[in-house]
Formats: structure tokens, C-alpha cells, sequence
């Protein structure tokens, strides 16, 4: 490597042409990705989040869910992600689209919420949500500075979450959800990927195999 | 304590200034100052090894590249051929045609197809829906005007037109799947009314006023 | 200054020159403090791990708050400022010059430091960007750009104005590491946080981002670091070193082709995943001509021979443990799971860490023309990060591979999960504590070694005891 320059030169080219080829030529494969238009519902899919749901996944993005949550579901027979009811099929590119910041993640500590406001047979409430972020669990931290502890002026607030226990404020005060509170459960409940594009259908082994030999 | 422990583990290594690891290692890559300088060819063993790690990359590369298409998510698969999406997406016409009887037809001719007397005619039962193609497509691509008798009984409304170039604007496949469905729901029929047809009528009448049962019935 | 009454014996520091100590000493200094300062939030997440109410209720120090604050102090920090400031030291030593451009590399240090302060400060107050290794704020990222150029810049001129025509093999490592991160810094911050890409694209743009400080930056730094000492520590040339010159041109060119590794199974076409294993079957070759390359170190003894032998051998384990985890099959049951953080630990620990540590102890005595205060903390700070490493991994890695397998049984909940795996997490913890405590005997010695007062005892112990091998 005595030539200077050259070396230079070839470590920028290196390292340049390893970006083009994976971040750029995804760029080019996905980045033109379009809504897919159902001509029998008369719909297109993915639907743009609520401006709520919006907000809310910049507060799941601030706060570090990724750490512990994945939205990516895998597909049939990699993984049991179907068999939990994560997700019937597996998450493609398509569903991302219109997200800011899509938090795909990369660790399980917990479940994966791709398609959290399907789960069957009923997502939990909004009410079971806000007392889960409030107060946690043995296995959720509790995250209690997204709400407000307040005396009770007059009536108590519609919003006042209804706890109990070792959790319920004393008497007199209430536990009010602050607007981070609000939108993070609504992203959370607004998850839901559930049109089949068709480059989501699953694979059929032996159709392929056949068709490849063609 | 032992040996082992010295506070300043540099010192006193002999030979090891860092010009002579310098020119130790230049010497080892062939290149003198005065010299051309070519690199030494790799030792035979570790060319082996890079020739195997290669293929096997190549090899696996090959078989699970997925055609490097962007639609391709299973390493198996194979990239889908040019129209499949269409065609996949192309829906079964009786889940077409229910849908767009229920957000179009509906309304007046109610969801079980039982009309609403004395101006919307029921579909089931109805010999003009097992009747003639011709004469049903008319009817909903120029819409009718004027009395019609169903079962023996007349029916006095009007029935808007629903082809293209209508308020409803739908497409000749929609009309199709829409008969198609109506047909077999009410007639028992399964053979699928074509949007080829629909197509080639509406080619053939272009826009023109709705038509009328005495109008209909000349044709076959 | 403190004139001693006994001579330093003639060291190769002076080559760099009185000016470039002041600089160096304090980023090495500062690196130190990020070492310790990330050990605490990683003994809090550690914690949390097992025990989620830990300082749940600080905002501060919720969980994803307090892994990204110990990624980052690491990484950043402690790996990128002590690697960083090594290398310009290795490059200005052998380039035979004094170190120009001190100035350049004492601002960039700073900024560098007060960027990462600033940025740390961001992160625990929610501006965090959830981007892997990419959490600095917004506001930081570009202040980092132009530190690390500014550092660079340093160590760029000193091999540039080298004396000797030739180069070695720490050279081609080092000034790749400091040109290739500001370059790949602007890549990853203009495709995600100036104009964000569309979707799941940013999920590959920081993936390929972590490949690149992982094969770009931080192997770069340390094998640097590591084909110095070994060559001086051994005294002799590094055998089949023809080989070198391809084994570092296949990191940089197929390095960071293995961004698909992260994404196996995931929201992206198949051909991603698939280029890492082809990209690591080829990086493979690099592995083993390192391996080769470096096998003398695995004879050294002494506290730099066994910290550099410790590095060394997990950088190797890392690369056959991440290779094999590139794989459908295996990353079925590894992905998602603590077992990733082991492979990560197992990089930056014990391959970067250990390989950084022998280099400080290498070479802050010829900076500072004397040897440091204390061998007992020496030995005591490297015993302790060798058992905290090793426990930490085979911890987190049992953990991994029990928490997989049962996550493919789909009746299992996460509770049950979480209760089968609390016995290795609770060792993790004990591994974290023991790693920070370590760590803070390295701060101590390096306190103390400045310190002039110990200047005495210092000396005449170097001088009594022999030579390192």
C-alpha cells in the first residue's frame, strides 16, 4: 500500500460501492413502493395511520419499545409467529410505508405487535393498555411518568384510570394519562397489517419446485 | 507477586523498534525501495481455502438469491411472472360482483334481491335475469325507462345506467362480475357473464338514452 | 513539572513529541470515564432484564433509554475514543514523526466528548433517533462527523508524512478506520435522519450501518492495535504475512455487504439475508489469515500478552459464532433473543475491549515516560474483565439459545419465558457488576499513574521488574 492516494481512494470506492449495492439498490427495488389498490374492496392498502397513531410511534420510538418489542412477523413455518396469533402472514415492505419510523426491532424480550390491534379474540382495551403502562407487571415495566397523579377537583376526570391495589393513588387523587399516554396507545391499537399483498401469500414448496422445473 | 505483573510492558523488547517491524514486514511483501515490487503469490493451502470459502458462497448465493427481486420474501421462491399480479389480483368475480351489487344495486333492489313494489322489480325469480344476456346487459349499461313486467307483474321506475361513461362509471368487468353474480345467486346460472361483451355492446350502442322493454324485446 | 531523580529510561514516546501528550492522555483519560460511566447504565439495564420495576420510575432510566445510553457511552466513548486516539499514536509512531496536527486532534477530542456528553443528556431526555449504534440525537450527529475528521486528520498526516516508504499492516487497518467512520457516519445519518428513506429501507440503511462500525470502524481500530503489539511484543514478523494485504481488502470491500444479517426472516427481500452469508462465507478468509497472522500472541504472557491473546482469540469466535448465526436455520433460533446481545458483547468486550486495554497499557507509559502506578491493579482490572466477559456471554448466550427454543413452542407465554431464562440474566448482572468494577480499578490506575506523587513508586517498580515475554 505504499501509493498514498491510491489507498485512500480504494478504501472510499470499497466502501461506497458496498452502500450502493445494499442500501441504494434496496432504495431502488422498494423505495418507489405504492399502496396496493384492492379493485374489489375498492380500497387501497396500507391505510395511512391516524395522526394520533403517528404521534404515538414517535413516543414508542423515544422511549426504547424496540428494545424489547419486534414488528416484524415471520413467516408460516419460520417460527411460530402465526401459531401466536401475531400475525397470519408474514410482514412484507409494503406495510411500512406510510410509518415515520418504523420500529421494526430486534428483540423479543416481549411479543411481537405488528398487528397488536388484531389480536385475537379481542385487543385489550384501551383502559387495560393504560393501567399495563402505568403500573407494569412482573415482566412490563411500568412506565408512571406518562401519566399524571392529580387531587381530585370536583368530579373525577372521565379519562382517570381505575386502578387498584398497591397501584391505585390515594384517596382523593387520581391517575390521569398525559397525551404521550394517549397517543402511544393509540399507535398500539392502531397496528394492523392485515391485507394479503401478493408477495405476502405464503410459499407452496411444491408448486415452486414444479414451476421451476418449467 | 509474579513476574508476570511489569507497570510498563513496552520497555526493554529487543528488537522491536518500529522501524525494524517495519522493514521486517516490507521485506516479507516483496517490496524494496530500489525494487519493482509484485506481491508473493498466497501460499497454496490458503488459496485452497479461499477457492472454498468462494464456491461455497457462490454456490449458496445461487440457490437462495431469490432472483434478487424485490417481490421475492422466501429464499425458495420463485420471482412471480409478468401480469400474475394482476391476474392474482384479479378477484373471483362473484366476490367482485357481490360487492359492488351490495355497494351499487342494493339500495333499490334490496340485498336479497326481493325488490321493492311498485317501482323496483326483484331480481330473484326474475325471467330476465335468466333470460337473455344481451337484453340484461343493456339494461345496465344504458339503464331503463319506461314499465316493466316481472312475474306477471309491472314494475314503473327507473333504472339509472351503471356502465361506463355513467354516474356510477363501472368498468365492463365490474358490470360483468355484477351479472355474474346476480345470475347465479337468483338464477341458478354459472356460466359467467364475459366483460368482453359488455365491452363489445357498449363499442357497439356507444352513450345513448336508456332503453326501453320495446326495444329490448327485439333483441334475441 | 516534577523533575525525577532517576532517569526515564529512553522510550519511543518521545518520538510523538511533549505537545501530543497533553491531547492524548486526555482523550485516553476520558475514554476511561465513558468505560465506567457506560459499565453503570449497562449494570441498570442488566437489572431491568430481571427485574423491570428497577428505576422504573425515572424517565430518565427506562429500559430502551438506559440500553441506548450504554451502547452509545461504549461505543462511542469509550471503544471509539480510546481506539481512535491508539491508533493515532500507532500511526505517528511508526510513521517516525512527531505528531502533526496535535491541535486538530486536541479540538476533535473535545468535541468528540462533548458530543457524546451532549448527545448522552439527549437520549435520556427522548430525543433519542432508535437506530441502533445510531442513537445520538439529531442535534450531535453532525458535531460527530467532524470530530472524528478532525482526529482522523491527525493520524492521516502521520502516516501520510511517514519516513519509510513501505507500510505494515497497522497502518493499512488504522487509517482505514479513521477515514472510513466519518464517511460512513454521513451515509447512515443523510439516508436516516436528513432525508429518511421510505419504510422498511431505513431498517436496512441501519443495518448496514451497524455492519459498518462493527467491519469498518471498530475491527479496523483494533486489529490495528493488534497487529502493533504483536509484532513488537513478539519481536518478530508476523508469519504468513502475505496473506495480509487480501485479508484486510476483503474486510473493507465485502465487510459491510452483511448488513442482511439483522433482517433475516424479516420485512425485506429474500437476497438481503442471502448476501450475508455469501459476504461472511468470503470474510471468512479474512478470519483465518487474522488468525494466522496473529497466533504468536497466543504464546505472550504477561498482563498485555494475555489481554491481547483474550482479544485476539474472541475476535475469532465472534467472526465463526456470527457467521454461523447468518444462517435461516440458526438465526430461527437465535434471532430476537439475548443471544444476539451475546454476540455483540462478545465483539465489543471481549474482542475490541480487551484488544483496546492491552494497547493502554502499552502504550500510556511511553507517553508518559513512566510506567504505571500500580501492576496489582493492572492484573486485577484484567482478571476482572476476562470473568466478567466470559460470564457475561456464556450468560447471555445460554440465555439466547434456552429463550429461542422455547419461543418456537407457540404455548409457552412470555411469562413462563421470562421466569426460565431470570437465572442466567441474574449471572449477567453479577458479570456487569463485576465488569464495572473492574473497570473502575483501570480509571484508578490511570488517575494515579498521572498522578506525579505516585511518579516514585512507580518508576522503581518498572525498573526491578523484567521485560514483558
Amino acid at each position: 500500500m505504499k501509493n498514498g492516494p491510491l489507498f485512500l481512494f480504494g478504501l472510499l470506492v470499497s466502501a461506497v460501492i458496498a452502500w450502493s449495492a445494499i442500501v441504494l439498490g434496496a432504495h431502488g427495488q422498494l423505495g418507489g413502493l405504492t399502496p396496493w389498490f384492492d379493485d374489489g374492496e375498492g380500497k387501497s392498502h396500507p391505510a395511512r395511520p391516524t395522526g394520533l397513531a403517528a404521534r404515538g410511534q414517535l413516543v414508542y420510538a423515544d422511549l426504547g419499545c424496540a428494545a424489547g418489542h419486534t414488528q416484524q412477523v415471520r413467516r408460516p413455518g419460520f417460527g411460530s409467529d402465526q401459531e401466536r396469533g401475531w400475525g397470519d402472514r408474514q410482514s412484507v415492505a409494503r406495510d411500512y410505508i406510510f410509518q415515520e419510523r418504523p420500529q421494526i426491532g430486534s428483540s423479543r424480550i416481549g411479543p411481537d405487535l405488528a398487528n397488536f390491534g388484531a389480536r385475537k379474540p379481542q385487543p385489550p382495551s384501551a383502559e387495560t393498555l393504560l393501567a399495563l403502562l402505568h403500573s407494569g407487571s412482573d415482566r412490563h415495566p411500568a412506565f408512571p411518568f406518562l401519566f399524571e397523579t392529580r387531587k381530585i377537583e370536583g368530579e373525577s376526570s372521565a379519562r382517570a384510570l381505575k386502578l387498584s391495589g398497591k397501584a391505585a393513588p390515594s384517596v382523593g387523587y387520581e391517575v390521569v394519562p398525559s397525551e404521550r399516554a394517549v397517543t402511544l396507545v393509540a399507535y398500539l391499537l392502531n397496528l394492523n397489517s392485515p391485507y394479503v399483498y401478493p408477495e405476502a401469500k405464503p410459499l407452496v414448496r411444491a408448486v415452486a419446485k414444479e414451476e421451476g422445473k418449467k | 507477586m509474579s513476574s508476570n505483573m511489569d507497570s510498563n510492558p513496552g520497555r526493554g523488547v529487543a528488537g522491536a523498534s518500529d522501524d525494524s517491524l517495519q522493514a521486517e514486514h516490507e521485506k516479507l511483501l516483496g517490496k524494496q525501495p530500489d525494487e519493482k515490487g509484485h506481491y508473493r503469490l498466497l501460499p497454496l493451502n490458503l488459496l485452497f481455502l479461499l477457492s472454498a470459502f468462494i464456491m461455497f458462497s457462490g454456490t449458496y448465493l445461487g440457490r437462495f438469491s431469490g432472483y434478487f427481486h424485490p417481490k421475492v420474501y422466501n429464499e425458495y421462491g420463485l420471482p412471480p411472472k409478468p401480469g400474475a399480479d394482476s391476474a392474482a389480483a384479479a378477484v373471483d368475480p362473484i366476490a367482485l360482483g357481490k360487492n359492488v351489487y351490495a355497494q351499487v344495486c342494493a339500495a333499490c333492489h334490496q340485498p336479497n334481491g326481493a325488490g321493492l313494489p311498485p317501482a323496483f322489480p326483484p331480481l330473484a325469480g326474475s325471467e330476465w335475469v335468466s333470460g337473455s344476456e344481451d337484453r340484461l346487459i343493456r339494461i345496465l349499461l344504458h339503464g331503463l325507462q319506461g314499465p316493466i313486467k316481472v312475474n306477471g307483474v309491472d314494475y314503473v321506475g327507473v333504472m339509472p345506467a351503471v356502465g361506463p361513461g355513467s354516474g356510477y362509471n363501472l368498468n365492463p368487468e365490474k358490470v360483468a362480475a355484477a351479472l355474474t353474480y346476480i345470475r347465479k345467486e337468483w338464477a341458478g346460472i354459472d356460466t359467467p357473464v364475459s366483460a368482453a361483451k359488455v365491452a363489445e355492446i357498449r363499442g357497439k350502442d356507444g352513450t345513448r338514452q336508456p332503453v326501453t322493454v320495446a326495444e329490448l324485446e327485439k333483441l334475441p | 513539572m516534577i523533575t525525577s531523580t532517576i532517569q526515564p529510561p529512553p522510550s519511543d514516546g518521545d518520538m510523538v513529541g511533549l505537545h501530543a501528550r497533553g491531547p492524548l492522555l486526555t482523550a485516553f483519560g476520558l475514554a476511561i470515564g465513558w468505560l465506567v460511566a457506560s459499565g453503570v447504565f449497562s449494570l441498570i439495564a442488566a437489572i431491568q432484564l430481571h427485574s423491570a420495576a428497577f428505576l422504573a420510575d425515572c424517565e430518565y432510566l427506562t429500559h430502551g433509554r438506559v440500553r441506548a445510553l450504554a451502547e452509545t457511552s461504549f461505543v462511542y466513548g469509550w471503544a471509539g475514543g480510546a481506539g481512535i486516539s491508539a491508533v493515532v499514536l500507532i500511526l505517528s509512531r511508526l510513521g517516525g514523526n512527531p505528531l502533526r496536527a496535535a491541535n486538530w486532534f486536541g479540538a476533535g477530542s473535545v468535541f468528540w466528548n462533548l458530543g457524546i456528553a451532549a448527545g448522552l443528556v439527549g437520549i435520556a431526555t427522548g430525543d433519542m433517533t432508535s437506530f441502533s449504534l445510531l442513537q445520538l440525537p439529531r442535534y450531535v450527529q453532525p458535531l460527530m462527523v467532524f470530530a472524528s475528521a478532525a482526529m482522523g486528520i491527525a493520524g492521516l498526516l502521520a502516516w501520510s508524512g511517514r519516513r519509510r516508504d513501505g507500510t505494515f499492516a497497522s497502518p493499512w487497518y488504522g487509517v482505514a478506520g479513521l477515514v472510513l467512520l466519518p464517511w460512513a457516519l454521513t451515509a447512515a445519518q443523510v439516508s436516516l435522519l436528513w432525508f429518511p428513506m421510505r419504510g422498511v429501507l431505513q431498517a436496512v440503511a441501519a443495518a448496514w450501518y451497524t455492519e459498518a462500525v462493527i467491519f469498518l470502524w471498530l475491527t479496523p481500530l483494533s486489529l490495528a492495535c493488534a497487529c502493533y503489539l504483536a509484532a513488537k511484543l513478539v519481536g518478530r514478523a508476523l508469519p504468513s504475512y502475505e496473506a495480509a494485504p487480501l485479508a484486510f481488502w476483503m474486510l473493507i470491500v465485502v465487510g459491510t455487504w452483511s448488513a442482511g444479517r439483522h433482517l433475516v426472516g424479516g420485512p425485506v427481500p429474500a437476497w438481503i439475508p442471502t448476501m450475508a452469508v455469501f459476504s461472511f462465507s468470503m470474510l471468512l478468509y479474512h478470519f483465518a489469515v487474522v488468525g494466522l497472522n496473529l497466533r504468536p500472541v497466543f504464546g505472550l504472557s504477561g498482563s498485555v500478552g494475555s489481554a491481547l491473546k483474550f482479544g485476539v482469540g474472541s475476535y475469532l469466535l465472534y467472526g465463526a459464532v456470527a457467521f454461523l448465526a447468518c444462517f435461516r436455520g440458526i438465526a430461527l433460533r437465535t434471532q430476537f433473543t439475548h443471544f444476539a446481545s451475546a454476540t455483540e458483547q462478545l465483539f465489543l468486550y471481549g474482542s475490541v475491549s480487551m484488544i483496546l486495554f492491552a494497547a493502554l497499557y502499552f502504550l500510556v507509559p511511553q507517553l508518559l515516560g513512566r510506567g504505571w502506578s500500580s501492576p496489582a491493579l493492572m492484573s486485577g482490572h484484567l482478571a476482572g474483565a476476562t470473568i466478567g466477559v466470559v460470564l457475561s456471554v456464556v450468560a447471555l448466550g445460554w440465555a439466547g439459545i434456552s429463550q429461542g427454543a422455547v419461543m418456537l413452542e407457540p404455548k409457552t407465554g412470555f411469562g413462563e419465558i421470562a421466569s426460565g431464562v431470570r437465572p442466567y440474566l441474574l449471572v449477567n448482572t453479577g458479570a456487569q457488576l463485576v465488569l464495572l468494577a473492574s473497570n473502575l480499578l483501570l480509571a484508578v490506575n490511570f488517575l494515579r499513574s498521572l498522578c506525579s506523587c505516585c511518579q516514585g513508586s512507580g518508576v522503581s517498580t518498572a525498573l526491578s521488574e523484567g521485560s514483558a515475554s
